[in-house]
């Protein structure tokens, strides 16, 4: 054999030893000796010829192929005997495998020639060779991929490993890497074009190439495969093939670009935020394929999409936009549709882009209004192609929205996703702000889409959606846009306005909203569920009755708008037809906390609402008549409201503390926002907070006459109005209801005087008084805080035989004021107003309950001109009576003919001896009584 | 008898398929050409090559089965050896011509590209019949195919492999004919026209060595052909002469405006060549004059046409204006200097038919050269000195014995060659070319007319004074011009 110079100048042979050259190569054995050749001679060989005779490079090239074929089979093999020897011999493992050594040397020797070939003239030798190394790689990785042993193809790093330990791909990939280095500034497209080729070819199992090359020239590697993707696109687009030989080769974009995103995410979206901005520029070459490239590549690879999505969408200025619209009015129709329509796909698969898309997309749609500014307004005929494609994309995502639901009744597959509503979904809330803002159009687009995320995503989105409009509405007709909304979902789901009341509940209960927005929640629900008319009135209607008690709770909010707003939700919403007691009474308790609080706080409407819901509830039931009335009267008798009603109980009570910033009350108010109160309202008042001393007072809280009588007022109605007889109208002159009369004076006596010994209805003797002082005390000293108890008792009195049953009360008062009168030593009983008003009112409405005869009743007309003992003297007379005709509610006849309980006294005896006394002291001071005694004759 | 044939080579391997229908074929055409001496090509045979050559499946459902590189490069060494050991001559024509003539088909493809290995193959073995074929092959095959043999032979041989130039520059040795040939289809492939159009340096340096060891060389082709007088369209011309022409015309401005592109600096060693291939050309067109008086064609026959002169002036026009910002007088007085001289000489010595007054419109728009001015004006003497001789053209100057002439425009011209900066004078030096023939009788083209009709071979010619160089008539491929000669194979040695 003719030894090789392994480098240096090509050797000149003979024309006639090439021929013996050539014939040996060809057939594989020495010419004159007729021997095989080896391996490595044949080798050699080959490399001769390669310098000798170009146009044997391919043949030449071939088999070198099968030298590294051989190589590398070699190598595994060496390597899988090597896993066979037990472990006592791994220490050999750790050393590189002996492969054969000639061919080692063999590959060694190629690469040295190619590598020669490549730096003398890289134009002509880089393409040819990259070319072929990459496709050799390429078979290679095929070929063992199956091996046993083999790692997976989606291990990556141990494939690399594994394969950069083999020589012989070692030597392909640097002959390789030296190509494209030689080659990166002038054309690496050459290179690069061979790489996908074979990319598409041994997609898995090559990717560890693919991976290497990026890494090690990220940038070239991007910009040329997106350019090489380019090309090969504008190839198959002008000769009109059918899309699915397109596919492979972008398909290899996709899968290197995809691989190199992890870690050169930002080159690649530079990269094609470039190419995008080129092609818009006038007299680019490949300006009309790279638009549908683009859009191409980013349909097969969503990872693409993502990253490109955002950044394309900010670069997307006025001046770009109409740019763009130039560009396009030159194609043709057909494409543009397709473009379009592809578009519209890419937009339904964003996922992370997809806010500020739906941002751009609706900015630039929107009808021009005065406020743009002139420099940034879109031109006429890019808002109207952006118009089509907000429609088009709508129409788009409904088809997938109803398409995919149809689907799954089919199959048991897994619904369809939509990326582009899944990434839409966290941002309900900024939806429904933008759709309340009623802009024209955006809101309508708004309003479908949000229609279609709500049955998109059905179990949490339309129930969200629908409580975040009822917070946000301001006005009926932003509300007009939720009931569409439930209009439109209804009929595909079902419990809707429940799951959306669940809601709302549960993000009042969870403090999500601000005051402001609880308090509109709870206005819009009202608003809803009085516009009867409506289907979503009267589902939110039923469905806020399994929400009372928290909306009970909500009574004791701290913010009066609020306890307000839900106190009018509950006027209007239906009650449950068997309300649980617990439930009931903790409404009631509530409501008539806020009854007191409104006019703490002064709250007229507060007032009112509360009043309203009181006789609602105290309607609902029998049970909630009493309740209502207790608590009621309760509240008014207590200490902390007695000033409401112009008494000067709670000056009294305690002491100031000073310092204290908090009222306990107040703190328990709060508390009751929160805390469901399992005992009485009141129960949890404490007398203060141990280590502070007593309860702080409440500061000067000077009440007027004017809202004293306000009050009172109001609380008389209510009461009256609760007392009622059923059918009875309000404003109309009211009967009372004697069952209601009646719980309202045992109320009142429980209250006034929680002590029951001797309180039986029926009055002692006047002497008896003595042992039941402190009793009679404690009831004077409540009458002394709240002057409210008279006018009870007067309202009482007017349901007949209910004044009966505060005997005890009337005793105790008429014990002490006979005390009082008794011990006085003043000229006049008008030196001591309070017990003269006490006596006056006492004895009237004893009159007015007909436990008095009128003319005994009477007496206190003249009670302000009398002296105290005269006083004395006339009470004592109607002890007496009293005493003799007790005060027993069987003693009142039913009439029939009006509906009442009377009194006839002249069946009971004669009423005329108790009157002697009142007559004598008439005559005692007839020049001053003298009008007047007509009014006592019997 | 070709579809038995086909019949008992379906069932071979490719390779062996090949070499029976070789064989087969050799027998058939031998045969032929004992009956006819120019054989006729059938489609049959063709079709059949084409199947088992080429491996162009002849079955619409059989998919083409494609040779390995290996199976190629074989069938290439069956082929060379084919070639080698056909003794006769018109059978190894018939053969290659069936091979390797265009057929419009889509084997065309494959045709171009198995020739391409096939005669660089033969240039590396040195395979003398197969080189001298592919002449013949390149003289008979339209230009745009012979652009593409000469484009892979120059991609095979100029650059890839280093020093594999060489190789090629030996064949100088082995075959002229088809030097001369490639050197022509050479220059219709480079024709300057962009960067990438101007040949390689290796390739300028062994055309030039070639031609200036004897410029003989460029004629050998039109020597040794039948002259068909009008040279149908699109095939290469019959000497390279126009296209080395225009070669060195262009280069100095093309290698300036490479320069301005790439920003190197001057190429000295390049226009050097360029100079030497100049001098090499204007001898080579001396030869030409003996050549032409010896078979009496001159004034009859141009080597060098008008019409092709047009684009070559155009061009230089256009560069001239391009370059002209960018100080380049230098080089555009070397470019107009060489166009005039190469005009001179080739209007001297019968290359050239045409009258003075189409010289001046040609070059009227060109930038003033003194040179050039003088060329176009031509001599001042109105006295025809010669009146026995045709008065329309130029006379040859003397009638120089066969070897080289010795002009005093000779002595001149190296001066020239040699400097390819030089200044006015050195060109000024030239002008002892036309001081030296005085003797030429300038005679405006329209008084050339009556005399010109007088000629007895051309009773009805046209008003044009450049036509007479065209006497047969078109469309007729009858070789009558030199009856003694069919198959004209003649070597310079």
């Amino acid at each position: 054999m003719i030894s090789l110079q392994p480098q240096g100048v090509t050797p000149q042979l003979s024309p006639q030893e090439l021929s013996l050259q050539i014939k040996s190569f060809l057939s594989g054995s020495d010419p004159q000796h007729g021997q095989k050749l080896s391996l490595r001679d044949h080798a050699r060989c080959s490399l001769l010829l390669l310098r000798c005779l170009p146009s044997a490079r391919h043949a030449v090239l071939e088999h070198l192929r099968s030298v590294f074929h051989d190589s590398v089979s070699s190598f595994l093999n060496e390597r899988d005997s090597q896993d066979c020897l037990p472990q006592s011999s791994s220490s050999q493992r750790r050393g590189p495998p002996p492969s054969t050594p000639g061919l080692d040397e063999v590959t060694q020797e190629v690469q040295k020639v190619l590598e020669e070939f490549i730096k003398l003239n890289p134009r002509a030798w880089a393409p040819l060779i990259s070319a072929w190394s990459i496709e050799l790689m390429g078979q290679l990785s095929s070929k063992h991929a199956n091996r046993q042993g083999m790692p997976h193809s989606t291990s990556l790093n141990e494939l690399l490993q594994l394969w950069m330990s083999c020589g012989a791909t070692r030597v392909l990939m640097d002959i390789y890497t030296l190509c494209l280095s030689t080659m990166i500034d002038s054309c690496p497209d050459a290179c690069v074009d061979a790489l996908l080729d074979t990319s598409v070819q041994h997609s898995p199992h090559f990717d560890w190439v693919v991976a290497h090359i990026g890494n090690s020239f990220p940038s070239t590697i991007i910009s040329r495969v997106l350019s090489c993707g380019l090309k090969d696109f504008c190839a198959h687009s002008s000769t009109s093939e059918t899309s699915e030989k397109r596919v492979p080769k972008l398909g290899s974009v996709v899968g290197i670009l995809g691989h190199l995103s992890s870690r050169h995410g930002n080159s690649i979206r530079q990269e094609i935020l470039r190419m995008f901005h080129e092609s818009l520029r006038p007299g680019s070459k490949q300006q009309r394929a790279t638009l549908p490239y683009l859009l191409q590549l980013a349909a097969l690879s969503p990872s693409l999409l993502g990253t490109v999505c955002q950044d394309l969408v900010d670069s997307l200025k006025p001046s770009t936009l109409s740019q763009l619209q130039q560009h396009c009015s030159t194609l043709p129709r057909d494409e543009l549709d397709n473009m379009l329509n592809l578009c519209i796909h890419l937009a339904s698969q964003t996922s992370t882009g997809a806010p500020r898309l739906l941002r751009f997309l609706l900015d630039t749609a929107m009808p021009a209004s005065v406020i743009t500014t002139p420099g940034l307004a879109v031109h006429d005929s890019v808002r109207d192609a952006c118009d089509r494609i907000v429609r088009l994309l709508l129409l788009s995502l409904q088809k997938q929205v109803y398409g995919r639901t149809g689907g799954r009744a089919a199959s048991d597959a897994p619904p369809k996703a939509v990326p582009f509503l899944d990434a839409m979904r966290g941002h309900l809330p900024e939806l429904c702000a933008e759709m309340l803002r009623l802009e024209r159009k955006r809101h309508l687009w708004l309003h479908q889409l949000l229609g279609l995320l709500c049955i998109y995503s059905s179990p949490p989105c339309a129930p969200e959606a629908l409580c975040l409009l009822l917070t946000l509405a301001h006005s009926s007709e932003e509300l007009g846009l939720a009931v569409q909304l439930h209009a439109v979902l209804s009929s595909s789901m079902q419990g809707l306005a429940q799951a959306a009341v669940t809601r709302c509940v549960a993000q009042v209960h969870a403090g999500a909203l601000t005051d402001k927005r609880a308090l509109q929640l709870l206005q819009n629900m009202t608003l809803i569920v009085q516009s009867e008319e409506s289907g979503m009135g009267r589902e939110v209607g039923t469905a806020l009755s399994d929400y009372l008690p928290d909306f009970g709770q909500l009574l004791l909010h701290s913010n009066p708008g609020v306890c307000e707003a839900a106190c009018l939700l509950l006027c209007c919403c239906p009650l449950p037809s068997s309300l649980p007691p617990a439930q009931l009474h903790l409404l009631i308790r509530s409501s008539s906390f806020l009854l007191f609080h409104s006019m703490h706080i002064r709250s007229s409407a507060g007032v009112s609402s509360a009043s309203r819901l009181l006789l609602r509830l105290c309607k609902a039931s029998h049970a909630g008549k009493k309740a209502v009335l207790h608590q009621l009267v309760e509240g008014a008798l207590h200490q902390g409201n007695v000033g409401l009603f112009g008494g000067d109980g709670m000056k009294d009570v305690a002491q100031k503390l000073e310092g204290a910033s908090a009222s306990l009350l107040e703190n328990n108010n709060h508390l009751g926002s929160t805390v469901d109160f399992s005992g009485s309202v009141w129960s949890v008042f404490h007398a203060g907070v141990i280590g502070s001393g007593l309860k702080p007072e409440e500061k000067d809280r000077v009440i007027g006459q004017v809202e004293c009588t306000e009050n009172t007022q109001s609380l008389l109605s209510l009461l009256s109005s609760c007392c009622a007889k059923n059918g009875e109208e309000d404003g109309q002159l009211i009967t009372l209801d004697p069952e209601a009369a009646k719980t309202l004076a045992v109320t009142i006596t429980e209250c006034a005087c929680p002590d029951v010994t001797n309180s039986e209805l029926s009055w002692p003797p006047e002497e008896h008084a003595r042992t039941t002082v402190q009793r009679d005390l404690l009831i004077y000293t409540c009458f002394r805080k709240s002057p409210l108890l008279f006018l009870l008792l007067h309202l009482v009195a007017q349901g007949c035989p209910a004044l009966c049953y505060c005997s005890v009360l009337l005793r105790g008062l008429l014990a002490t004021l006979l005390a009082y009168w008794e011990a006085s030593r003043e000229s006049s009983t008008t030196d001591s107003p309070w017990h003269l008003m006490a006596s006056c009112e006492l004895v009237s409405c004893m009159g007015e309950g007909q436990l008095l005869p009128p003319a005994l009743a009477n007496m206190h007309e003249m009670f302000s001109l009398l002296a105290p003992y005269e006083v004395r003297l006339l009470l004592l007379s109607v002890w007496d009576f009293v005493r003799a005709n007790g005060p027993f509610p069987q003693r009142f006849v039913f009439q029939a003919s009006k509906a009442i309980f009377s009194r006839d006294f002249t069946r009971e005896g004669d009423p005329a001896k108790y009157m002697d006394i009142v007559h004598s002291v008439l005559h005692r001071n007839v020049d001053r009584l003298g009008l007047l005694s007509g009014r006592f004759q019997v | 008898m070709m579809s038995d044939i086909r019949h008992s080579l379906l069932r071979r391997d490719a390779l062996s398929a090949a070499k029976e229908v070789l064989y087969h074929l050799d027998i058939y055409f031998s045969s032929q050409l004992q009956n006819a001496p120019v054989p006729m090509v059938e489609k049959g045979p063709i079709e059949l090559l084409e199947e088992f050559i080429f491996q162009i499946p002849k079955d619409r459902g059989s998919h083409s089965k494609r040779l390995t590189a290996m199976q190629e490069l074989q069938l290439l060494e069956i082929l060379c050896n084919y070639f080698q050991d056909q003794t006769k001559e018109p059978v190894r024509q018939v053969i290659f011509s069936s091979l390797f003539s265009p057929q419009g088909s889509k084997a065309d493809e494959q045709r171009m590209a198995l020739l391409g290995k096939l005669t660089s193959m033969a240039v590396a073995v040195c395979r003398l019949p197969v080189l001298e074929c592919a002449a013949s092959w390149l003289q008979r095959t339209p230009a745009v195919y012979c652009v593409r043999l000469a484009k892979a032979l120059v991609g095979d041989y100029c650059g890839l492999v280093p020093g594999s130039i060489q190789t090629l520059k030996q064949i100088f040795n082995v075959s002229p004919r088809f030097c001369c040939q490639f050197i022509t289809a050479v220059a219709a492939l480079y024709d300057m026209s962009t960067e990438e159009l101007i040949p390689p340096h290796d390739l300028l340096e062994m055309i030039v060595s070639w031609i200036f060891e004897d410029p003989r060389l460029i004629l050998i082709t039109f020597l040794n052909t039948p002259i068909t007088a009008n040279l149908p369209i699109g095939y290469l011309d019959f000497s390279p002469l126009m296209g080395l022409v225009r070669w060195c015309v262009i280069a100095p401005l093309a290698y300036r405006r490479k320069q301005k592109a790439a920003g190197g600096g001057p190429v000295v060693e390049e226009q050097n060549l360029y100079s030497k291939l100049h001098l090499s050309v204007l001898q080579g067109l001396m030869v030409l004059q003996t050549h032409l008086t010896e078979k009496s064609l001159y004034g009859r026959l141009a080597l060098i046409l008008f019409d092709q002169l047009v684009p070559l002036v155009e061009e230089l026009g256009q560069l001239c204006e391009e370059l002209n910002p960018l100080n380049a007088e230098q080089e555009m007085e070397l470019a107009l200097d060489r166009l005039a001289q190469a005009l001179q000489v080739s209007m001297a010595t019968g290359a050239l038919l045409c009258t003075r007054d189409d010289l001046r419109t040609l070059c009227a728009r060109l930038p003033h050269n003194n040179l050039m001015q003088l060329v176009v004006s031509g001599p001042v003497q109105p006295q025809p000195a010669h009146p026995s001789l045709t008065p329309a053209y130029y006379p040859h100057i003397h009638t120089p014995p066969l070897g080289y002439p010795t002009l005093p425009a000779h002595a001149a011209l190296p001066t020239h060659a040699a400097l390819p900066t030089h200044t006015a004078l050195p060109t000024h030096a030239a002008l002892p070319t036309h001081t030296a023939i005085p003797t030429h009788t300038p005679i405006p083209a329209h008084a050339a007319l009556p005399t010109h009709t007088a000629l007895p071979t051309h009773p009805a010619l046209p008003a044009h004074a450049a036509l007479p160089a065209h006497p047969a008539l078109p469309g007729h491929p009858v070789q009558t011009f030199m009856p003694g000669m069919t198959f004209p194979f003649r070597p310079m040695r």
